[in-house]
């Protein structure tokens, strides 16, 4: 693109910002409404503002928290604590299968390491402290769809006859009409929400979404959550064990 | 792989060291950014107790992952707060059996996204564009404040600002082409 160098086009950036004066203000609106390049410029660089604001301002600070460091000490406690205890469990599992034990964290190990997305984090499991006591019966789960990129985490909460969903979705394209599924062990399908899959600025990919729904499904009869399009391709499949 | 045949006392200053390192260098980000939320400073710092252990669980990806580990850790002690809201207003709802509620799309997960994503872009400018957005934005100064703290002319912050926006939006293009690592934990956690 050939343009030339306008005055007012370095001021874009802080014009956005909000940080100057009336007059310049007025200067650089009364030039951008003349000039395309700079118009595409402010929106461009009003994403970045808009993108900036993600970040809370407390991202800034640096160090440990004043006022010395007994929430440290009160953190590692419990560290100790679990670690005994995690200790403790895995002794009792060597004397009965150690073989299996060590099966079970060899792939914990490639679940965290590897697969096609190695950066992503995993969604972080349930904590057994700390957290509101949890219904009996909730079970959560998560999968990655290998050839679509979907991830969902679900957790399936039992009511009466039916149940609740709360679905944690990301990595589905933008614009998708998507639809959240309880897949019953006879096979039976029914749906528990549905949404347009957003589009996240400035990436352009899809926006990730924390959905509630509810599903009338038997809580034992609930076998696996899904995601699927208004043409029913399915992106993702979470099986809920029993 | 080597969990359960590391000995202990080696594994456990591994450990206290990681979270140390931790609270040391983001300690008083966490705690601030809780206490903002949470209006209160003792549940402000089980907050960040919770995320310091969540850490420290993570520790493989808080490593190895190449976004912002303060972006993480943030995102983080956000989900812990909005999980505990959210099972605080549902409860009553659970007693009363009420009917289904339609699903509520929430902004929180996309957020996620992005803190990790800008605060990794941030990091990646150079130091003088990133502070000049962080006098200007974040410390909300005016140009001639900003102007003195950093002992430069009123113009040149301006323009600064200017290019600064301008990098930023270059290390968003990179993120985006194909092959480009990714940079966000793409994922809110669900709490139990």
């Amino acid at each position: 693109m050939n343009r030339q160098q306008h005055d007012e086009e370095v001021l874009i950036g802080p014009y956005v910002l909000g940080v100057l004066d009336d007059d310049e203000v007025r200067r650089v609106e009364a030039h951008v409404r003349d000039c395309g390049a700079c118009r595409q410029e402010v929106s461009a660089l009003r994403e970045m503002e808009t993108a900036l604001g993600e970040v809370p301002p407390e991202a800034f600070l640096d160090g440990p928290p004043p006022g010395g460091d007994l929430l440290l000490q009160r953190t590692l406690r419990r560290v100790r604590t679990e670690r005994a205890r995690a200790l403790g469990r895995r002794r009792t599992l060597a004397g009965i299968a150690a073989a299996a034990a060590l099966a079970g964290v060899f792939w914990a190990g490639t679940a965290v390491s590897g697969g096609a997305d190695p950066v992503a984090l995993p969604p972080v499991p349930p904590s057994p402290t700390a957290t509101p006591p949890v219904p009996p019966g909730t079970r959560v789960a998560s999968a990655t769809d290998p050839a679509t990129g979907a991830r969902m985490t679900v957790r399936v909460t039992p009511a009466a006859r039916w149940v609740r969903v709360h679905a944690a979705v990301a990595g589905l394209p933008p614009g998708e009409r998507c639809t959240l599924v309880v897949v019953g062990r006879d096979g039976s399908r029914t749906p528990a929400g549905s949404w347009v899959v957003g589009e996240a600025p400035p990436t352009g990919k899809g926006k990730g979404v924390s959905l509630d729904g509810s599903a009338a499904v038997d809580p034992s009869r609930v076998q696996a959550v899904e995601v699927e399009n208004d043409s029913g391709r399915r992106f993702v499949s979470v099986p809920l064990p029993a | 792989m080597a969990g359960p045949l590391w000995p202990r006392s080696r594994r456990g200053s591994t450990d206290e060291a990681l979270i140390r390192a931790v609270y040391e260098e983001h300690g008083n980000a966490l705690l601030a950014y809780a206490t903002r939320l949470t209006g209160d400073r003792a549940t402000a710092e089980d907050v960040v107790q919770e995320a310091l252990i969540r850490a420290w669980r993570h520790a493989d990806a808080l490593v190895n992952g190449k976004g912002s580990v303060r972006g993480w850790l943030l995102t983080v002690v956000r989900n812990i707060i909005t999980d505990r809201y959210r099972a605080k207003a549902a409860r009553p709802a659970e007693i009363a059996g009420s009917p289904a509620t339609p699903p509520v799309a929430e902004d929180h997960a996309d957020a996620v996204v992005d803190t990790v994503t800008v605060l990794g872009a941030l990091d990646r400018l150079s130091p003088e564009h990133r502070d000049v957005l962080t006098e200007l934005y974040y410390r909300e100064r005016s140009v001639a404040e900003a102007a003195d703290t950093l002992g430069i002319p009123a113009g040149t912050v301006k323009s600064r600002s200017h290019y600064a926006l301008k990098a930023l939006r270059e290390t968003f293009t990179e993120d985006q082409r194909p092959g480009a690592p990714r940079q966000s934990a793409g994922f809110r956690e669900v709490t139990a």
